[in-house]
């Protein structure tokens, strides 16, 4: 006989844990205890991570992504399950952060990030991570939101599009802009900082 | 077809979405272009430079305090937490009431008005008789 995982008898036997993440949104959704909390510690890093490089310091990102759980959980009996659960989170977070950033009209620095201290040695990999943190404040939001979406999150083309809700053509033209924009821009940065030093 | 047109279809190729005739002519002009070559190796390398950043990203140790207080913990875990959520205003609540009963008690059983002198012993118009002791003999006031 099949063992037949059923969502509301998951918290009960303590499967929680080892659920996929579909079996785990139902029981969300038939507000099993503990359920949300099993989708929270799965999904919390990857989204204040999003939020962070979209927004540039950790104290927005948290917010930003709190608000995100927060949509979640409200609705989340209404979630049909056409997109992975990852690919609807990370809309959710996007557009918050998008949204957020166009109310602010203002960049901020990415600065969230540990700074290296006067103990740390000047390695090659933290002024790359300064690098990388001035070239991601300098690009549009939209272009940084798909660069994140594809090359840290690692969606592919099809998951992005609904993430964005864009078409797959402009899915397509608009990553192929962002790493144009992204490389330019390093290339830049770092010839700049090159001369200074 | 110039580099530059090629360049345009470089982020495609790198993941596997360029149509497979198009792949094919990207991959002979890779075979002989150097700078393309550079720059497809550049832009391969976004990806490692975006995760270094995100791997240093630290999350509050609070976070999902934060979001579970924020959606409401009864929602989320159940029953146990109202329990304890209702404790506190029961302590407080059962603590105001003893200190009503106790004002209550206080305002009932303390004396009205002033508090009124100590009772003094009643003064006795006859001297008391000692067992033993000489009684003077009676006086005739017509003897006089």
């Amino acid at each position: 006989m099949e063992d037949v995982v059923r969502p509301g008898n998951l918290s009960a036997d303590g499967r929680l844990a080892t659920a996929d993440d579909a079996t785990l949104v139902a029981a969300c959704a038939e507000r099993v205890p503990g359920a949300f909390q099993e989708l929270l510690s799965r999904y919390r890093r990857p989204a204040v991570t999003l939020a962070y490089q979209m927004m540039g310091n950790l104290e927005d990102a948290e917010d930003v992504a709190q608000e995100a759980f927060v949509r979640v959980f409200q609705a989340i009996p209404r979630f049909r399950g056409q997109a992975s659960f990852s690919t609807w989170l990370y809309r959710i977070v996007t557009n918050l952060c998008l949204g957020s950033r166009r109310r602010r009209k203002a960049t901020v620095a990415l600065d969230a990030v540990r700074e290296p201290r006067a103990s740390d040695s000047p390695s090659r990999q933290v002024t790359e991570a300064l690098l990388t943190r001035q070239v991601l404040g300098a690009m549009a939001p939209e272009l940084r939101a798909i660069l994140l979406l594809r090359d840290q999150e690692g969606l592919s083309y099809t998951e992005i599009a609904e993430a964005l809700r864009l078409p797959l053509g402009t899915v397509r033209s608009r990553l192929s802009k962002a790493r144009t924009a992204f490389r330019q821009m390093w290339r830049k940065l770092s010839e700049s900082g090159e001369e200074q030093s | 077809m110039t580099c530059r047109l090629y360049e345009e279809q470089l982020s495609s190729y790198l993941d596997g979405e360029l149509p497979a005739r198009r792949a094919a002519r990207l991959d002979a002009h890779l075979k002989t272009c150097p700078h393309c070559r550079a720059e497809l190796t550049a832009l391969g390398g976004i990806a490692g430079r975006l995760r270094a950043v995100s791997s240093q990203v630290q999350v509050s140790h609070d976070f999902d305090r934060r979001v579970i207080r924020a959606v409401g913990y009864w929602h989320v875990t159940g029953w146990q937490k109202p329990v304890r959520s209702y404790l506190k205003p029961l302590v407080i609540l059962a603590l105001f009431l003893l200190a009503m009963m106790g004002a209550v008690w206080h305002f009932f059983t303390r004396p009205l008005g002033p508090p009124l002198p100590e009772p003094q012993p009643a003064i006795s118009a006859v001297a008391p008789v000692v067992p033993g002791a000489s009684v003077p003999p009676m006086q005739d006031p017509e003897a006089r």
